[in-house]
């Protein structure tokens, strides 16, 4: 199993974020969602909230809303409205 | 035969048009280059949605109770709305005016129909307020500058109402779309209703909401982000087709001036020969 997985963030006007990651919280629709390398395909409208990506033990937080959320083969990749770092 | 102070006069006047064409030109050459990084940058996003609408439209489609999507919703094309994506300025060669002629080939080729209009773009605006002025919808324009998602957002939810609403029956969008700095491509496809792009490798998805659901939200979220790229990438194409249009009228008008140089030299020396002839006959005259 992989100890990292890619995440990716983009908003209709730019790519925000592409990086690795070991753990990432993100706001879905109906909860968070706590993601870990490995993870099985997924696909959730995206809530309101922040999001939080842990890479290399430090964690950055953005706020999020409106969107979707995608994970498969070891890839998250969020689409929302709206990024705020 | 003109004077030399007439031709030295039309020299000067073509100078000062080439460097207003010049300034154009570079002017141009700036904002395409920002044109292009923000066209580019919104790729990801749009490449993204498809491949998730394509995943998602499969298995909605597989779902035992797929609802109707009105988005989806194919019916005899009577009522057609025309998106026409001009520019707000002219001098960019053939831009605009390749853009309405096709937009017009299109008219003519279905006058049976109740065409509709939404027009974004000065350009665009202005022809089609002289022709079909109670047929347009809605206008759109001073988006070019900084083209914003909001703007394609509030285009994208208009049009979504009225297809929904069964007001019309389909949407045709006609763009300039970016190729390269020599090349932009005129596009006219369809828009409503929406032709779900396949997906390659369908992924089983755990689905937190419905497929049905997440396609009602997705639809319409793909349409915004079809106009946003159509404008970004008709902003790009804009400023290409000015560039290049600018490069060409400045080498035009070197070209005018070394002529006019040349032709002013004929003259200057036609009148010393004269002269000369008339002293030397006028000096044979006498003896």
């Amino acid at each position: 199993m992989a100890d990292t997985f890619e995440i990716e963030i983009a908003t209709p006007e730019k790519l925000v974020i592409q990086q690795h990651a070991e753990f990432a919280e993100i706001p879905g629709k109906d909860g968070y969602l706590g993601v870990l390398p490995g993870h099985a395909a997924l696909l959730s409208e995206l809530g309101e909230g922040a999001l939080s990506i842990t890479a290399d033990g430090k964690t950055e937080s953005l706020t999020v809303s409106g969107g979707y959320v995608e994970i498969r083969d070891n890839r998250v990749r969020v689409l929302a409205d709206r990024v705020e770092r | 035969m003109p004077s030399l102070i007439d031709i030295r006069r039309r020299v000067r006047s073509v100078r000062n048009t080439q460097q207003i064409t010049k300034a154009m030109k570079m002017v141009a050459a700036a904002r395409l280059r920002k044109a292009q990084e923000r066209a580019l940058a919104a790729r990801p996003y749009a490449r993204i949605l498809q491949q998730v609408l394509a995943n998602v439209a499969e298995a909605a489609s597989q779902s035992p109770d797929a609802g109707e999507q009105p988005l989806l919703a194919v019916r005899p094309e009577n009522r057609i709305l025309l998106v026409v994506i001009t520019a707000d300025r002219g001098l960019a060669g053939g831009f605009n005016a390749n853009l309405i002629r096709l937009a017009q080939n299109f008219i003519n080729s279905h006058r049976d129909k109740e065409l509709t209009f939404e027009l974004a773009g000065r350009k665009g605006r202005d022809y089609f307020r002289k022709r079909v002025r109670e047929q347009i919808r809605g206008e759109h324009i001073d988006l070019f500058r900084n083209v914003r998602f909001e703007d394609a957002e509030k285009i994208a939810d208009a049009i979504i109402e009225r297809f929904s609403n069964s007001e019309i029956d389909a949407v045709y969008l006609f763009v300039n779309e970016f190729k390269s700095l020599l090349a932009s491509h005129l596009s006219a496809r369809r828009l409503l209703p929406i032709e779900v792009p396949k997906s390659q490798a369908s992924a089983d998805y755990i689905y937190e909401q419905k497929p049905e659901e997440l396609l009602g939200s997705l639809l319409p979220r793909y349409i915004r982000t079809q106009i946003f790229r159509a404008l970004l990438e008709s902003a790009a194409a804009e400023h290409a087709a000015r560039m290049t249009a600018m490069d060409a009228a400045t080498s035009n008008a070197s070209d005018v001036i070394d002529k006019l140089t040349l032709y002013m030299n004929r003259v200057r020396q036609a009148t010393i020969t004269k002269e000369i002839i008339e002293v030397v006959s006028g000096a044979a005259a006498l003896e």
